[in-house]
């Protein structure tokens, strides 16, 4: 039986992963697989927020929407919707995100620092909590993605988005993802700032949302429904966003949808950020060999008893 | 100690004849980047003109543990690419060509010497344009942009180079090509896009570079507002931010900029003013209307003197002129001056700007403030005359305090310039010993031989003396009530 450990500050993990490194046994950070299973639970504080500078400290386990829900009195947020609630570190760890990567980015354009732990228990820090900062390596966007497999990601330092006035979807549907991709492209060629602009399979709907006062909204909404149709969509983000259970990501464009897309069971593509989610079946490592050779010499550098898993 | 002769050899072999060169006349050029203070002459500078012609010299490189140092135009301002002696210089200037670009996608594929200003210029005719602009956008590159994670005045709203590059193709320091992201920047690993990104040369050679691109907006407005001192434009900033308004850029002056702006371009900045603001505001024209009446307001009630609007794209370019000139400007007032990078938290701008004003006092100079006040980016140029004895030094002195006091004020070392040579020795403030060993430990993941861009961005015994600088701990760290980040 694996032992399930949750830790309560940066320091005990520190020692559970020493520990571990000296004793050969393997660990595993919020997930089955290791004999320990290391979890950021009682990690949850905001440890810092400072409304004017539009910036916030968190610890890992904490979730994003309680981390939303205390941020809404001061009119902010932090602008990432993945599907479910998890938590800020696994936003990062596992570079999850949701239809407003449109325009906001995902937690590599929105994280400005980072406390880790690696592998071998060393605490370090990179980055800094102001918005611009070149200062050494950028280790928080190095563990973006990263998977618990370089280390436990312990504290992130944010960069905060005001919440808009007024937020309104428009879905248009189609009959081929070619039709659908010829109103995206419709959209993306016109001056409208959509906050996300997704593409769905096997539905070929276009789904579009804009953000910001509500007269401008409104604007932006009667062009788009001029340009290429569709009706207001409430249910903005609930339908058909087959995220959570996709297993891959593809790069597309709007000249590869109509050929990529059909090769999966269903998909959804951010048109903008060039990616889609797929489900099934499961796509090869899109990664040159020679990516995954130096990853494994990080590792090695990070981790160098190998007790992550 | 000079090349071993079968290395050179070896580069002549995978060079076109004019691509190597080695005579001191020609290397000359290459001795020295933006930081003219520090110069070497390197043993050897090459000019590939394809990515095989790069791999061929890293190759050559890295089989005799020559280190190499990766150029692009040479504007850096912080060393990066100060050469090393006896080392190789890799000059990406040849390569130079757009390879591709995909409007539906918005991304377009540039070589690493292609300038920051081409790539908007490939694009303009379809209404699209790239968004990071370093001041130096008319001649730096691409590449070095990728190098430095470059910013600029516009990075407020739209971000950094970082935020732009979803692939590069790279050339590592053993000589191996990687392609890192590519119309997207997703990975199923570790995002080494990323961090690559403003990692100044020492993980490898970027040789291939896809950038997104943005639409040009519907609308674009340029506002000056004018106040009586920092304290009341700084107090203005604040209250944009807080107020969820999102400005392209907000730049701010201090009076001895504006002056010597004034006299140098005649921008028709209000002359007696103690600060202006620019706020350039950028969008669909119904928000970006309702955003120039808030920050019209907000300007006001922050005590603005007098507040006007560029009405068209000259009057625009006019007011961007006066602040794209400001350091060539102080050229005027001032024999020299020494150009700062540092950032602060926004809502310490204002006591960081008193903090610099007595810190002129102590030193006995002038300092002008010019700077990138949304993302709270200061870049004081400190006046000095160099042919008054102890004038240089006591500039460098009061340069470095800055720097302290930005990152006492829980700021950073460098916003966009880079650390390169000239702040290494200055990482231990910002930095503890762990923090910069694991820094290692990846650099030496990409880099077991240390051969790429070596004595750069960390502090070495060679560069800062046996003594590691002074990280001192910030005071709320030492209270046990936050810890560093």
């Amino acid at each position: 039986m694996p032992s399930v450990c949750e830790v309560a500050s940066l320091a005990e993990a520190s020692a559970l992963l020493r520990e571990a490194s000296a004793r050969g046994r393997t660990v595993s950070i919020e997930r089955a697989g290791g004999e320990v299973e290391l979890r950021t639970a009682r990690l949850d504080r905001i440890l810092e927020h400072e409304p004017g500078d539009l910036t916030c400290v968190v610890e890992a386990g904490l979730r994003l929407s309680e981390l939303n829900e205390r941020l809404r009195p001061f009119g902010q947020r932090l602008p990432l919707d993945p599907s479910g609630d998890p938590t800020v570190g696994a936003c990062l760890a596992g570079d999850l995100s949701g239809p407003r990567r449109h325009r906001h980015g995902t937690m590599r354009d929105l994280v400005i620092g980072a406390t880790v732990v690696l592998g071998d228990g060393t605490v370090a820090s990179s980055g800094g909590k102001v918005v611009k900062n070149v200062a050494g390596y950028d280790l928080a966007k190095l563990f973006c993605g990263s998977r618990g497999l370089l280390g436990l990601v312990g504290r992130i330092a944010l960069r905060l988005s005001p919440v808009p006035e007024a937020s309104r979807a428009l879905r248009v549907r189609s009959g081929t993802l070619q039709e659908a991709c010829a109103k995206a492209r419709a959209i993306v060629r016109s001056s409208l700032e959509p906050s996300a602009l997704d593409l769905t399979w096997p539905g070929c709907d276009l789904l579009v949302l804009f953000e910001g006062s509500a007269r401008a909204v409104g604007a932006q909404l009667e062009t788009a429904r001029s340009l290429v149709g569709g009706a207001d969509e409430q249910a903005w983000g609930a339908v058909d966003d087959c995220r959570p259970l996709a297993a891959g990501r593809v790069p597309v464009t709007l000249g590869s949808i109509p050929d990529v897309l059909p090769r999966y069971e269903r998909a959804v593509a951010c048109v903008g950020a060039g990616v889609a989610h797929t489900v099934a079946p499961e796509p090869p490592d899109p990664r040159d060999p020679v990516e995954i050779a130096l990853v494994e010499r990080i590792r090695a550098a990070f981790d160098p008893a190998g007790v992550l898993v | 100690m000079a090349l071993d002769p079968a290395f050179v050899d070896a580069v002549r072999r995978a060079l076109p004849a004019d691509a190597v060169l080695s005579e001191p006349e020609d290397l000359r050029t290459y001795e020295c980047d933006g930081l003219t203070g520090r110069r070497v002459l390197p043993a050897l500078v090459c000019l590939p003109e394809t990515t095989e012609q790069v791999q061929a010299v890293v190759r050559a490189c890295a089989a005799r543990h020559v280190p190499f140092v990766a150029r692009g135009a040479g504007t850096g301002l912080s060393g990066g690419a100060l050469p090393v002696a006896d080392g190789v210089v890799l000059s990406l200037a040849r390569m130079n060509r757009v390879l591709s670009v995909d409007l539906d996608a918005r991304r377009i594929v540039v070589q690493p010497g292609v300038t920051n200003l081409q790539v908007t210029e490939a694009v303009a005719a379809d209404e699209l344009y790239y968004a990071p602009d370093p001041s130096s956008q008319q001649v730096c590159t691409v590449g070095g942009n990728v190098a430095e994670n470059s910013g600029g005045a516009h990075c407020l709203k739209h971000g950094f180079t970082a935020n732009h590059v979803t692939g590069l193709v790279v050339v590592l320091p053993d000589g191996s090509l990687c392609r890192l992201g590519g119309v997207a920047a997703d990975s199923p690993g570790p995002d080494l896009l990323g961090v690559f990104v403003g990692s100044e040369g020492t993980l490898g050679v970027a040789v291939e570079i896809t950038l997104r691109l943005l639409r040009r907006p519907e609308a674009v407005v340029t506002q000056l507002a004018s106040f009586d001192s920092m304290d009341e434009a700084g107090g203005a900033v604040s209250g944009i931010v807080a107020a969820g308004i999102l400005p392209a850029a907000i730049e701010m002056m201090d009076r001895l900029t504006i002056e010597a702006t004034e006299q140098a371009v005649h921008a028709g900045y209000p002359q007696g003013a103690g600060a202006i603001l620019i706020v350039e505001l950028d969008g669909v024209a119904a928000q970006v209307e309702e955003d120039v009446a808030a920050v019209e307001r907000i300007c006001r009630e922050h005590g603005a003197r007098e507040i006007r609007t560029a009405a068209d794209a000259a009057e625009r370019a006019l007011l961007w002129k006066g602040r794209k000139s400001a350091f060539a400007a102080m050229g005027r007032v001032s024999h020299s001056y020494y150009v700062q990078d540092g950032v602060v938290p926004r809502t310490r701008l204002p006591e960081v700007l008193r903090r610099i004003a007595e810190l002129e006092r102590e030193h006995g100079l002038r300092v002008g403030n010019v700077f990138h006040a949304g993302d709270g980016n200061l870049h004081p140029l400190v006046l000095y005359d160099e042919r008054v004895p102890g004038e240089p030094a006591r500039a460098r002195e009061l340069a470095e305090a800055i720097l302290v006091a930005c990152v006492d004020a829980g700021g950073s070392l460098t916003g966009e310039h880079g650390v390169g040579t000239d702040k290494a020795c200055a990482m231990p403030l910002m930095f503890g010993e762990d923090d910069l060993a694991v820094m290692q430990r990846l650099r030496r993941a990409f880099d077991p031989d240390g051969i790429a861009n070596p004595g750069k961005v960390f502090p070495t015994p060679r560069l800062c003396g046996e003594v590691p600088g002074p990280y001192r701990r910030h005071p709320l760290e030492e209270a046990g009530l936050a810890e560093r980040l």
